[in-house]
């Protein structure tokens, strides 16, 4: 009943229905968002991991890579770490971790000599004014109980992702290749794949084993069949090791399949009895602390799309692929990892399908508990929820002072009759027969969608410029998002010199659309990559109550108006980028680079939400705050 | 002069950023033509090439079953240069063709048809568009943008159904005839436009032709032969008259190729059991079709809006519905900016069409190139789609019947409506 007639009440009031409540709601969204993510490390909201596909059959078999392969591994060690070293000593300006060709060489006589089939391609990519190039060598093991239709690839960079040698991870490969050949059992090809770095060689190689290389790739020679998973090793130190972090993000925030983490998890620490890390957590004591760390890691490097080892590449072509990187000092040596990619590669070899059956949404909190997709989206959904939300309250609004200019005061209660649905509003508007309340949408439409399409500029900017030119842009830009909003709010307070003066219904109209498109494009956002949709919409979310001021007296707004478009710059773009690289102690150089890298070699769509869906945004929202200096 | 000047200045604008977006993005046209919301198989490109190619070489286009356009396109596009090697005169050919779309749009809007008809006159004359204005919303429709770039061949329906129209409203009832035979010609489902087309040429020359029956005879029978003429021309291009009979109508009826599009066929068709198919196919059509005689009932006043109603039925329920049909009705619309006042949800009918824009393709990613989700992902926004697309359908029903209402009772302008 009390509530009944609280509803009633409400419709008696449009100053509270169109704006406090929509304030009230898009605030609640934008804290039960917050508060969901922060709820998901309990208990109650995560699962324990399990294995859905029953074919993988995890640690089920015994692995027999001992013994005598130990003897082979340190004489192909040996082998090549001569070669390297003679390189080194031969050319002194060349960089140490480089590979030389007489290494090269030696990996392709290896394999050939082990009876693969090898073949070699050269690339090259341009990206920021910095060449990279290099050659891929691969040699692929037919399966003897297999058709050639389905393959698996076993990836060994000899630069890990950190920029070190893998000497160790490359010769466990070549040694692995020996051994994988004499078995009669695969009934998928193998593939062994060795690059000379994790940034750009799996790149190249997946790119053209799809037939969608650029011209400066070379084609392949040699192909198997359909992949079915892709695994990395890395082994960059000479001593032994304590336990296996597992990396699984991969480009634009795609993750491989659950059930290829949770069997790399089980065959670890099951059946070798080795530990197992996830987001460089070292020191994960399975408390709140800890699992929240771990999910915020996981959805910075999601939401930042970047990829963090040569097993990301292999993600877009729906190839499930992870990195197996040996940390600490233990008593593990080559040959425990060796095992472990031996039962790893059975377990790959035992599945009848891709692998689909468990999730390709997910958040590990640590290695054996989770939450799906089910559980984590609608917090992203409520904060892009926000958005939509204040949209639909002010095209209401809009709709609802049939006068604008007499709706100059927000809290003032409007003359309008104030009975009945927002159906009715819309009708009494008309009934005066007054054009005046017919909404005018050509200019904020023709704004709104101008500032979207103007995030182009930076975009294209940002992608195409030289490297050494980056910091400078970067400070220049600073500048830019500080004088654009005040010059063009400047302007619009003068029609843009075409069209009559600006009236406050169309400002209100301007932040509904954008706050519509924010969130349009978060939702849809969300869907693909949810925690770069969530770093966005949060950073977007004072947007939602920014609005122009129509205060009383001058200089109060004037002082108003300026306090917060400070504020707003510290949320800027480039005013977060530079931030957070001051923050963490990365060059900005280093940071728009690798951003370029992406978006030129691994098809990294980050800057364009970043350009297209919040810079615009943000903008909109500061020329609504500096109009109320005009 | 000034309105000229407008006009102008709109196509020209047009004109240029198609040329800006094709320059600046020359993988754009690829990519779209390649996009199922845009190409499906009976307007694709890129089958319109494979056609094309065994056309060239002797060899009959609907070999290998892949092409299902009209046969009379080929000769059209053997005359253009080879895509492949220089595909810029295509792309200036299909600008033309907006443009000249937009023009008999622009003429369908000067003619005021809209608001003032013979039985019919809004009250409301002095809130509309003029051409200039409609034609802009047209060319610059992202749709149409779109369905432009990606070089559909829907678009030369689209110009059929625009000329019919624009004929028709200026009482050119063979032309119109002619126009709407080339666009049935074409895709079938505009020959259900001829009854309110019809009855628009009736209204515009009522005073000289007394009798209704003779006169839709006459019509009738000019939209036959021409459709008869033309299809006498595809034979003797193709040679064999029953295999492009089923290559292309038969095609649109039986609804073989279940490619996902944003339409509501292809996912009920590939549900369904077998037994069932020939019997859902026949409601299927006989739902679509059954709009046609309702509407020119109830709306007999103004035929005009019964087409764009109609056009807007057959953007949502076609066999093989595409972005351009839905373009096509939204450039109707706006000849009705004087009944936009009382539509009440066309805020959030936008929103949905706009949400099932993004994440249409976005949930097609996930379903075919992610592998993370399914087909139901799809599905679910080509519902979404529909359902935005309905509301505005309905909406502008409502808001075009409440405008008749008033315009017989003044002295209840203004009074609420109540739903019963």
């Amino acid at each position: 009943m009390a509530l009944k007639s609280a509803i009633r009440n409400l419709r008696n009031k449009p100053d509270v229905l169109f704006i406090r409540l929509p304030n009230i709601l898009s605030l609640l969204c934008i804290v039960v968002g917050v508060v969901w993510l922060l709820l998901l490390p309990l208990n109650d909201y995560s699962r324990h991991t399990y294995i859905s596909e029953n074919a993988l059959l995890p640690g089920q078999v015994h692995a027999y890579f001992t013994g005598s392969e130990q003897n082979i591994f340190r004489g192909y060690k040996k082998e090549l770490e001569v070669l390297l070293n003679e390189g080194r000593e031969n050319d002194v300006s060349q960089d140490e971790v480089a590979v030389t060709p007489a290494a090269h060489n030696k990996l392709h006589s290896i394999l050939q000599a082990a009876g693969l089939k090898v073949a070699t391609q050269k690339y090259e990519y341009t990206s920021a004014g910095i060449t990279h190039q290099g050659e891929n060598i691969y040699g692929i093991i037919h399966a003897p109980r297999g058709d050639a239709t389905e393959a698996i690839v076993l990836v060994a960079a000899w630069k890990t992702a950190d920029d070190e040698l893998n000497l160790k991870g490359v010769t466990l490969a070549l040694t692995l290749a020996r051994y994988f050949k004499r078995w009669s059992l695969w009934s998928k090809d193998i593939i062994f794949l060795f690059t000379p770095d994790s940034k750009t060689g799996t790149q190249a190689w997946i790119d053209a084993y799809h037939d969608l290389q650029p011209a400066s790739v070379q084609p392949l020679p040699l192909k198997s069949g359909a992949l079915q998973g892709a695994l990395v090793i890395e082994f960059p130190f000479d001593h032994n090791f304590q336990s296996l972090h597992i990396v699984y993000d991969g480009v634009n925030g795609q993750l491989p399949n659950l059930d290829l983490f949770n069997t790399a998890v089980s065959i670890a620490s099951g059946q070798m009895g080795m530990g197992t890390n996830l987001q460089e957590m070292w020191e994960h004591d399975d408390s709140y602390q800890s699992r929240l760390k771990t999910i915020l890691r996981g959805m910075t490097k999601q939401g930042l799309g970047y990829a963090t080892g040569a097993h990301s590449s292999f993600m877009p072509y729906h190839i499930d692929a992870i990195t197996l990187q040996p940390k600490g000092h233990g008593w593990e040596d080559e040959m425990a990892l060796g095992r472990t990619i031996e039962s790893l590669c059975r377990s790959l070899n035992n599945l009848l399908e891709h692998l689909h059956q468990s999730f390709f949404f997910y958040l590990l909190m640590q290695s054996n508990r989770f939450v799906s997709i089910g559980t984590y989206l609608p917090s992203a959904m409520l904060i892009a929820g926000n958005f939509t939300i204040m949209a639909i309250a002010l095209w209401m609004r809009t709709g609802f002072y049939s006068d604008p200019k007499t709706s100059t005061l927000i809290s003032e209660p409007t003359s309008e009759k104030s009975s009945g649905s927002k159906a009715q509003c819309s009708t009494e508007v008309k009934i005066k027969g007054n054009p005046v309340a017919e909404r005018l949408l050509a200019m904020p439409l023709t704004l709104v969608s101008g500032l979207h399409l103007l995030g182009l500029v930076p975009l294209w900017m940002f992608n195409t410029l030289s490297y050494q030119y980056f910091t400078t842009a970067t400070y220049t830009f600073v500048v830019v998002d500080i004088v654009l909003p005040l010059l063009l709010a400047a302007l619009l307070s003068n029609g843009l010199g075409l069209s009559a003066p600006i009236v406050p219904q169309q400002y209100l109209l301007i932040k509904s659309f954008a706050l519509l498109l924010l969130g349009l494009s978060l939702s849809t956002l969300a869907t693909l990559n949810f925690s770069l949709s969530f770093m966005i919409g949060l950073l977007c979310a004072p947007l939602s109550f920014i609005t122009r001021l129509q205060g009383p007296s001058a200089p109060v707004r004037y002082a108003v108006s300026t306090l917060g478009l400070l504020l707003l710059n510290l949320l800027s773009p480039p005013i977060v980028l530079l931030g957070v690289c001051w923050y963490t102690g990365v060059s900005v150089e280093t940071v728009m680079t690798q951003a370029a890298f992406g978006w030129d070699v691994w098809g990294m769509w980050t800057s364009v939400v970043v350009w297209c869906v919040w810079w615009p945004a943000w903008l909109i929202g500061c020329v609504l705050l500096g109009s109320s200096m005009f | 002069m000034a309105v000229d000047r407008r006009k102008v200045a709109v196509f020209s604008a047009a004109f240029i950023l198609r040329l800006v977006l094709v320059c600046l993005f020359p993988s754009l046209p690829d990519l779209l033509t390649g996009r199922v919301e845009v190409s499906t198989p009976v307007n694709s490109f890129k089958r319109l090439q494979e056609g094309l190619f065994l056309y060239t070489r002797n060899v009959s286009p609907y070999d290998g079953g892949v092409f299902h356009q009209a046969p009379l396109l080929l000769p059209l596009f053997a005359l253009l240069p080879d895509v492949k090697g220089n595909p810029v005169p295509t792309a200036v050919f299909y600008f033309l063709v907006d443009l000249v779309n937009a023009h008999a749009l622009a003429t369908i809007s000067e003619s005021g048809q809209s608001v003032q008809s013979r039985l019919h006159s809004t009250i409301r004359k002095h809130i509309r568009w003029d051409g200039a204005s409609v034609a802009a919303w047209f060319l610059f429709n992202p749709f149409t943008i779109a369905t432009c770039l990606a070089r559909s061949t829907s678009v030369f329906t689209t110009t059929g159904i625009l000329f019919a129209v624009s004929n028709a409203v200026s009482g050119n009832s063979v032309n119109a005839m002619l126009a709407l035979g080339l666009a049935s010609y074409l895709s079938l489902y505009p020959a259900l436009l001829f009854i309110p087309l019809v009855l628009l040429c009736y209204d515009q020359r009522a005073q000289k032709l007394p009798n209704t029956v003779s006169f839709i005879m006459q019509n009738a029978s000019i939209l036959l032969s021409s459709i008869a003429g033309l299809l006498g021309l595809s034979y003797l291009i193709t040679g064999n008259f029953w295999e492009f009979m089923s290559a292309t109508y038969g095609f649109h009826l039986l609804v073989p190729d279940l490619t996902p599009n944003v339409g509501l066929w292809w996912y009920f068709f590939i549900e369904m059991f077998d037994s069932f198919r020939e019997f859902f196919l026949g409601v299927f059509w006989l739902h679509l079709a059954s709009y046609v005689g309702g509407l020119t009932i109830r709306l007999r006043r103004q035929p005009l809006f019964v087409i764009t109603s109609l056009l807007g039925v057959f953007a949502i329920f076609k066999p093989y519905p595409s972005i351009s049909d839905a373009s096509l009705y939204f450039a109707f619309l706006p000849l009705y900016r004087h009944t936009f006042p009382f539509m009440r949800y066309t805020f959030f009918a936008i929103s949905a069409i706009l949400y099932a824009s993004l994440l249409g393709p976005a949930f097609y990613h996930l379903w075919i190139y992610a592998g993370s989700g399914n087909a139901n992902f799809f599905y679910a926004i080509t519902l979404v789609w529909s359902l935005g697309l309905s509301i505005l359908l309905a909406d502008s029903i409502f808001a075009v019947l409440r405008d008749e209402w008033e315009q017989d009772h003044p002295e209840a302008r203004g009074s609420e409506v109540k739903q019963v």
